[in-house]
C-alpha cells in the first residue's frame, strides 16, 4: 500500500480521481473483461489489492500471486480466501489462488501457461541484475499470451511537488517515456511478441506533451502456439514457496454441484407438492363447505383417481398426484424448474446426481413426498 | 400442550437468537424507522459497504498513531484491527472485563464458595492456556527518526533487525509485542531505505505483561483468532465456522454449518479457553429469493407487511464480502438504481457500484433496499444507516415462521441438540485442530504457549432435592425428572380460588369442545379443593368485535374469570382480548386455542394443567418449598424489546407479597427510546415496597432482586447506574429504613457446559448442581446452578452473578435460596432454569410488549394474571 500512498502524497497538488493506483488496476480489470484470460499471475502483487479485484472476474479460473516480500502478502492474503456465501452457493467456474513467496529473476514451473501476466509497478523495484534476468523468466520462460507492464513516467516527476529523484525511496530507477519504449520494444522484439503503449493519469491540461503519469506496455505474443515445444527444456524445481492456497467451491465439483441438485430438487418438489395440495382443497371447498367432510372426500378423490390410475400415471404423466399420504412427483416435471435444468444439463445426469440422496418411487421415476407432515401438530 | 408452548411459540422475538440484540437498560440501539424518499440526499450518507473499508483504507494506514481509539486497554489501533474491527463488530467489552465488584462485597472477598451438598466429577468445556514458566509478554515502542509514515515501510525498516528481534512478534507499526526481553531497556539501531536513508529505530520496553494481565489477554484471543484463521475456518460474526462439511436441510433451503464460538479469559484459577459448539444456520437463498417466494403465498395488499414480519430483525450476510448486517428497515421506495455519495463525492447508483466494486450484477431493479442501522464507529462519528440489496444479500438463521415449524424444527434439532458425548466430542475436535496444525503448532511454540489437551475436570456439588409442600403434604420428586406434576395431581392446593362465576365464551363451530372443556373441569377441580359452577356459556361469532362486544356486555363485577376458546392461534383476537381484560376492564383471563383441546387422549392432563393456571390468575397459590429465610423480598426483573416494530422496551418487575413465596406483586415499565429503564424501576420498588407492607404490616428486612435480561457488556451500567438507583429509592421509603440489599444477574445465555461422569460416558448433571469452582471469575462474586432437567441434548448451566450485597448471606445459602426459587414458577410442575420471579417476569413483559402495549391495570398487580 505505501506506494500508492507515497504517490498520493506527491500528486497532493494534482489530484487523480479514482486515485492513480485505482486507475491502473481498473486498467487491468479492463483488460480482463475485454480478453477474458483463465489464468491469470500478478508479479509483485504485495498486499493482494489487484487479485482480490480480479477475483470477481467470472472468466478467471487461476490466480496466482508472487512477491518477494512473504510478509506483506501474508497480512491481507486471507481476503482471498473463499466467503461464506461462496459455500452457500457455488459458482459455475472453479477457481484456485495461490501466492508464492519468489522473485521474478527466478524461474518456477508454477508459473508456466498463464494467459495474462501482470507487473504493474513493479520493474522500477529491480535491483540492476534482477532487471536483467527480467524478461527472460517472464517473456521467455513463463511466455504467457499476454504481459502487462505498468511503471512511472519520469517526465511527469516535474508535476509532483516534492519529488525530487524517485516517487518513491525504493525506485531503483524511473524512465521516461523513450527509455521504457525502447526496452520494452527490445524485449518484444527478442521472445516475439508486439507491444503497444498506453498509461493512466492524464497530464493537466496544457502540459499534454509529458504523456501519462503511469506509462504502461500491454505485449501480446506473436505465435501463441509455440509456446508448447519448448517448454520441454525448461526447469522443473521449484524456485518459490507457496505462501497460501485457496480452492473455491465450484459446481464443477461433484460434491457441490451434488448437493446444490439435491437441494434444489428437494425445493421445487415441496413446492410443487403445496401448490397441489391447495389446489386440491380448494377445489374441494368449491364443492363442499362443511369442513368435516372436506377431508374425507379430499381423500377419497385422492384415493380414487391413483388407485385407478397409478401406474399409467407414474409412467407417463409428468404431473404431480397424491396417492393416500404420498405425494407423487415425477422427476421429468422437476427437471423441467429452469433451476434445475441449468444445474443438470441433461435429464440422466439428474438421475445420476440424486441416486441415494433423494427418495424415489419404486421404479425411480418420481421423488415422494409424505403429507402426514402438514396435517400434524402446526 | 398448554400455556408454556403457546408462550415459546408465539415467544420469541425475531432474531435473538442469532443476534447479539443490546438488551438491558443502557443502551437501547435506534433502530432506523423512518422512510427517507427514493433518492438519497447527500446529507445522510447511506453508504453501501465499501471497498476502502474492506482494505483498511488509506485513511487508516496512513497513521494509526493519530486516531484516538476508544479503548480502555494498552493496545494500539492496529491490533484491534486484528480482533474485532476487521469484523465489523464494534468493539464492545463482551466478556464485562474490568467490572470487579467481589471486592466490594466483604464477607466473600475471602471465599465465595458453599459447601452444601454431594460432591460431584464435572468435566466443563474449559482447556487451560498453558505458558512457560517465567513468562511474560514484552511490549515496546517503536520510535522512527526521521519519521516514517508507512506502516509497510516501518515494518520492513525494524524487521531488518531480526537476528535482535526474532522471528516471533506482532507488530502495528507503533507497538511490538515480543516473547522475549531484550538486552536493554532501549534499544537504538539503524536501518537503511533502499535508496541509501539512514533511519534510527529507538526501541523501548514499556511493559512486561505477566500472563495474566488484560493486554494478554487480549493479545491471546488475537492469537487465537489468528490460529482459527489459519485452520481455514469461517468467522461468522464472533464464531468461527466450518464450511467443509454442512448438514443440508434442503426443504428449507437450510444449511447447517458446524463451528465454535471461544474466548480466552481469566477464570478463577487459570487463564482458559472456553470453546463450545456452535451451529450457524444459513440459507442457501438470497433475501430476494426469499421475497418472491413470499410474494406467492400471501396477498398482494399484505406483501409488504409480510415482508417486514419476516425479515426485519433478521441477520443476513452479503454474497460480496464477509459481513454480516441485521435488517433493520426495508425502503419500498427506493431501488438499486437510486445512486448515493461516494466518500470521494461522486454520485454512483447500486447497480454500477457493485458492478464496477465486486463485479456484482444486479438482475432486479425494481427490488426494494434494506436498510441497516449500522453500530460500527468510525472513529469517534457513528456512521450512517447503511444500505443493502436483497439480491446480494443471504439469509441466516430461522424466520419466526420457520421457528413455529415443529417438524422443520425437529429435523434441525436433530444436528443442532448434541448430547453430552457428542458435544464433547465435538469440543474436543477444535483442539485437535489445533494439535494436528503444524503451523498452528509453530505459532504458538513460538509464543511460549500451549493449550491443554483434555477438558477441564473439578468437583461440583448437588444440593439437596427440595420438598413440595401443598396443603400439608410433602413429596418428594424424582430428581432426575425435575418435574412433580404426577406426584401432586390429586393433591389439593395451597389455596383454591372459587369458580363461581364465570364466562366461557366459543364460536359455533366449538360448541362440543367447550363442552368438553366444561366436563373434564368438573372432573378435575374437586381434588385441587376449586369449588366450581357452571360457566355462563356465551357463543360468538368469529371476530374480534365479537368476542369484545360479549365482553363488554356479560362481564359483572362478580366475575372471576374470563374463559375464552378461540378458533385459531390468529394473534390480533388474542390480543385485543387480552388488551381488554388487562387494561380497561381488569379481571383473569384464559385464552385456549380449539385445537389444544381436540384430541380425547390429551384432554384431561391438558384441562388439569389449564386448572392450575386459571387458579394461578384469579390468585390462588398451588405449592411451596422451605424457605429458611425471613422477612425477605425477592423481586424479579426482565425485560423484553420489541424488534419489529422497535418502538419501546418493557420490563416486568415482579415482587414476593409473602413468607412464602406463593403471591407476587407485579408491574411493568414502558420505556420508549433512549430512555433511561431505572426511573420505571425505582416506582416499581416503591409499590412493591407499599403493597408489601400492606400485606405483612412490616416493611421486609431483606430485598433479594434477580435481575435477568441484561446483556454481555451491559454489566458496569448495572453497577453504576441501577443499583446505586435502588439504594437511592430504598432510602426514601423511610429514615429508618434499610434493608439488605442483594442484586443477583441472571445470565441464561451462556457458553459454560458442564458434563457428569458417569460410568464410562457422560451425561448431563442433574438438577441442583452448583459450581462455584474454577470457571467461575476471580473478580466476581458468581456461581452457576443447573437447576432444569433436559431430555435431550446438554443441559445449559445458570450464570448467577452477585454484583451488589449487603445481606451478608453465606454464599451457600444464596445459592440454596436462588435453586428453591426455581421450584416455584407455577405454570410448570418442576424446576426451571431461573428464579421463578424471573419468569414470571418474563411473562408479564412479554404479554405487555407483544399484546397489551401499556400497563396493565394495578388492580390485577396481586395476581398471576399473566401466566
Amino acid at each position: 500500500m505505501d506506494k500508492n500512498f507515497q504517490e498520493e502524497q506527491f500528486t497532493g497538488m494534482i489530484k487523480f480521481t479514482p486515485p492513480l493506483y485505482k486507475q491502473r488496476y481498473q486498467f487491468v480489470k479492463d483488460l480482463v473483461g475485454k480478453y477474458k484470460p483463465k489464468k491469470v499471475a500478478d508479479l509483485g502483487c504485495a498486499d493482494c489489492t489487484l487479485l482480490w479485484m480480479l477475483k470477481f472476474c467470472n472468466c478467471i479460473e487461476v490466480l496466482a500471486g508472487l512477491d518477494t516480500c512473504a510478509s506483506v502478502m501474508k497480512e491481507k492474503m486471507h481476503t482471498l480466501s473463499p466467503l461464506p456465501g461462496d459455500y452457500l452457493q457455488p459458482a459455475e467456474r472453479s477457481l484456485t489462488v495461490t501466492l508464492h513467496h519468489g522473485s521474478v529473476a527466478h524461474k518456477d514451473p508454477c508459473m508456466l501457461g498463464f494467459d495474462l501476466v501482470t507487473c504493474i509497478e513493479l520493474i522500477e523495484h529491480l535491483e540492476e541484475s534482477e532487471l536483467e534476468k527480467f524478461p527472460e523468466v517472464v517473456f521467455g520462460f513463463m511466455a504467457p499470451t499476454m504481459v502487462v507492464i505498468s511503471t512511472p513516467n519520469s517526465e511527469f516527476n516535474p508535476l509532483l511537488p516534492g519529488v525530487t529523484v524517485f516517487r518513491h525511496p525504493d525506485h531503483k530507477f524511473e524512465w521516461d517515456r523513450a527509455q521504457f519504449q525502447s526496452w520494452a520494444l527490445d524485449t518484444a522484439k527478442r521472445y516475439d511478441y508486439t507491444v503497444e503503449f498506453t498509461g493512466v493519469g492524464s497530464p493537466p491540461t496544457g502540459m499534454e506533451d509529458v504523456g501519462f503519469c503511469t506509462q504502461i506496455g500491454v505485449f501480446v505474443k506473436k505465435y501463441p502456439q509455440t509456446s508448447k515445444p519448448a517448454q520441454s527444456e525448461k526447469p522443473t524445481e521449484a524456485a518459490y514457496e507457496t505462501v497460501f492456497k485457496a480452492v473455491y467451491p465450484s459446481l464443477k465439483d461433484e460434491k457441490y454441484l451434488q448437493n446444490a441438485v439435491v437441494s434444489e430438487v428437494m425445493f421445487t418438489a415441496q413446492v410443487i407438492k403445496q401448490s397441489l395440495l391447495d389446489h386440491l382443497v380448494s377445489e374441494q371447498e368449491k364443492y363442499n363447505d362443511n369442513p368435516t367432510e372436506r377431508k374425507f372426500q379430499l381423500q377419497r378423490s385422492v384415493n380414487c383417481f391413483s388407485e385407478d390410475l397409478e401406474t399409467q400415471a407414474v409412467e407417463k404423466s409428468t404431473e404431480p398426484f397424491v396417492n393416500g399420504n404420498v405425494v407423487y412427483i415425477p422427476l421429468k416435471k422437476i427437471f423441467s424448474s429452469p433451476k434445475v435444468t441449468r444445474l443438470c444439463g441433461t435429464f440422466e445426469k439428474l438421475c445420476k446426481l440424486i441416486t441415494g440422496k433423494v427418495t424415489l418411487s419404486t421404479d425411480g421415476s418420481a421423488v415422494i413426498l409424505n403429507t402426514e407432515h402438514e396435517n400434524e401438530e402446526n | 400442550m398448554t400455556g408454556r408452548a403457546r408462550a415459546r411459540a408465539r415467544g420469541r422475538p425475531p432474531g435473538q437468537e442469532t443476534a447479539v440484540p443490546p438488551v438491558g437498560a443502557a443502551s437501547v440501539q435506534q433502530t432506523f424507522s423512518s422512510h427517507p424518499s427514493g433518492h438519497r440526499q447527500p446529507q445522510q450518507p447511506c453508504l453501501p459497504p465499501s471497498l476502502s473499508e474492506e482494505f483498511g483504507g488509506r485513511g487508516r494506514q496512513r497513521g494509526p498513531q493519530n486516531v484516538p481509539k476508544p479503548l480502555g486497554l494498552q493496545i494500539s489501533a492496529g491490533f484491534q484491527e486484528l480482533s474485532l474491527a476487521d469484523r465489523g463488530g464494534r468493539r464492545r467489552d463482551f466478556h464485562d472485563l474490568g467490572v470487579n465488584t467481589r471486592q466490594a462485597i466483604e464477607h466473600v472477598r475471602e471465599s465465595k464458595t458453599g459447601s452444601s451438598g454431594i460432591m460431584i466429577k464435572l468435566i466443563a468445556n474449559y482447556f487451560r492456556l498453558t505458558s512457560r514458566p517465567q513468562w511474560a509478554l514484552y511490549q515496546y515502542h517503536i520510535g522512527y527518526n526521521p519519521e516514517m509514515e508507512a506502516r509497510r515501510l516501518r515494518s520492513a525498516l525494524l524487521f531488518q533487525h531480526e537476528e535482535l528481534i526474532g522471528k516471533t512478534h506482532a507488530f502495528d507499526g507503533s507497538i511490538l509485542f515480543l516473547p522475549k526481553k531484550l538486552g536493554n531497556k532501549v534499544t537504538e539501531v539503524f536501518s537503511k531505505t533502499r535508496n541509501g536513508e539512514d533511519v534510527k529505530i529507538t526501541i523501548t520496553l514499556t511493559n512486561e505483561l505477566p500472563p495474566t494481565s488484560p493486554t494478554c489477554l487480549q493479545f491471546y484471543n488475537i492469537i487465537f483468532r489468528r490460529l482459527l484463521k489459519m485452520m481455514n475456518l469461517q468467522q461468522i460474526g464472533r464464531n468461527y465456522y466450518n464450511p467443509n462439511d454442512p448438514v443440508s436441510i434442503p426443504n428449507h433451503r437450510l444449511l447447517v454449518w458446524p463451528g465454535f464460538t471461544s474466548s480466552i479469559l481469566q477464570y478463577e484459577e487459570s487463564i482458559m479457553l472456553c470453546a463450545d459448539v456452535s451451529h450457524k444456520i444459513l440459507r442457501s437463498e438470497t433475501v430476494l429469493d426469499f421475497m418472491y417466494s413470499l410474494y406467492y403465498q400471501v396477498e398482494e395488499q399484505r406483501f409488504r407487511d409480510a415482508c417486514a414480519k419476516e425479515l426485519i430483525g433478521l441477520i443476513i450476510l452479503t454474497k460480496y464480502n464477509n459481513r454480516t448486517y441485521r435488517v433493520d428497515d426495508i425502503d419500498w421506495d427506493a431501488n438499486p438504481q437510486c445512486t448515493f455519495r461516494r466518500a470521494d463525492g461522486s454520485e454512483i447508483s447500486y447497480v454500477d457500484y457493485y458492478r464496477r466494486q465486486y463485479n456484482q450484477e444486479i438482475t432486479d431493479l425494481n427490488q426494494p433496499v434494506l436498510i441497516s442501522q449500522s453500530r460500527r464507529r468510525r472513529g469517534s462519528m457513528m456512521s450512517g444507516p447503511v444500505v443493502l440489496i436483497p439480491e446480494l444479500c443471504y439469509l441466516t438463521g430461522l424466520t419466526e415462521k420457520m421457528r413455529n415449524d415443529f417438524n422443520m424444527m425437529k429435523d434441525l434439532v436433530v444436528h443442532t441438540r448434541l448430547p453430552p458425548e457428542r458435544r464433547q466430542h465435538e469440543i474436543g475436535r477444535l483442539i485437535d485442530y489445533i494439535q494436528k496444525d503444524d503451523s498452528v503448532q509453530k505459532e504458538l511454540r513460538d509464543w511460549g504457549l500451549s493449550f491443554d489437551s483434555n477438558l477441564l475436570s473439578f468437583t461440583g456439588r448437588v444440593v439437596q432435592a427440595e420438598k413440595i409442600l401443598q396443603a400439608g403434604n410433602v413429596f418428594d420428586y424424582n430428581p432426575q425428572f425435575a418435574d412433580w406434576s404426577r406426584e401432586t395431581r390429586v393433591a389439593p392446593l395451597i389455596s383454591a380460588k372459587p369458580l363461581d362465576n364465570w364466562l366461557l365464551i366459543y364460536t359455533r363451530r366449538n360448541y362440543d369442545i367447550a363442552n368438553t372443556l366444561l366436563q373434564n373441569l368438573f372432573k378435575v377441580t374437586p381434588s385441587m379443593g376449586i369449588r366450581m359452577n357452571k360457566a355462563t356459556m356465551i357463543e360468538v361469532d368469529d371476530r374480534t368485535e365479537a368476542y369484545l362486544r360479549v365482553l363488554q356486555q356479560s362481564i359483572t363485577p362478580d366475575t372471576n374469570i374470563v374463559f375464552c376458546i378461540l378458533s385459531s392461534s390468529r394473534k390480533d383476537k388474542y390480543d385485543a382480548i387480552k388488551k381488554y381484560l388487562c387494561t380497561d376492564c381488569p379481571i383473569p383471563s384464559q385464552c385456549v386455542v380449539a385445537r389444544t383441546l381436540s384430541k380425547p387422549q390429551t384432554t384431561l392432563a391438558i384441562v388439569t394443567k389449564i386448572a392450575l393456571q386459571m387458579n394461578c390468575k384469579m390468585g390462588g397459590e398451588l405449592w411451596s418449598v422451605e424457605i429458611p429465610l425471613k422477612q425477605v423480598m425477592v423481586v424479579g426483573i426482565d425485560c423484553y424489546h420489541d424488534s419489529l416494530a422497535g418502538k419501546q422496551s418493557i420490563a416486568g418487575f415482579v415482587a414476593s407479597l409473602n413468607q412464602t413465596m406463593t403471591r407476587w406483586f407485579s408491574r411493568c415499565v414502558l420505556q420508549s427510546r433512549g430512555q433511561e429503564l431505572v426511573d420505571g424501576l425505582k416506582a416499581c420498588l416503591q409499590t412493591a415496597l407499599r403493597d408489601w407492607f400492606k400485606w405483612n404490616k412490616y416493611l421486609p428486612s431483606r430485598i433479594i432482586v434477580y435481575r435477568d435480561g441484561v446483556g454481555d457488556g451491559q454489566l458496569n451500567t448495572l453497577v453504576n447506574y441501577e443499583v446505586p438507583q435502588f439504594l437511592d429509592c430504598l432510602k426514601t421509603v423511610g429514615k429508618d429504613y434499610n434493608p439488605r440489599l442483594t442484586v443477583i444477574v441472571v445470565k441464561k445465555r451462556v457458553n459454560t457446559r458442564f458434563f457428569a461422569q458417569s460410568g464410562g460416558g457422560l451425561k448431563n448433571p442433574p438438577p441442583g448442581t452448583v459450581v462455584d469452582v474454577e470457571v467461575t471469575r476471580p473478580e466476581w462474586y458468581d456461581f452457576f446452578i443447573v437447576s432444569q432437567a433436559v431430555r435431550n441434548g446438554c443441559v445449559a448451566p445458570t450464570h448467577y452473578n452477585v454484583i451488589y450485597d449487603t445481606s451478608k448471606l453465606k454464599p451457600d445459602h444464596v445459592q440454596r435460596l436462588t435453586y428453591k426459587l426455581c421450584h416455584m414458577y407455577y405454570n410448570w410442575s418442576g424446576v426451571i432454569r431461573v428464579p421463578a420471579p424471573c419468569q414470571y417476569a418474563h411473562k408479564l413483559a412479554f404479554l405487555v410488549g407483544q399484546s397489551i402495549h401499556r400497563e396493565p391495570n394495578l388492580l390485577l398487580s396481586d395476581r398471576l394474571y399473566y401466566l
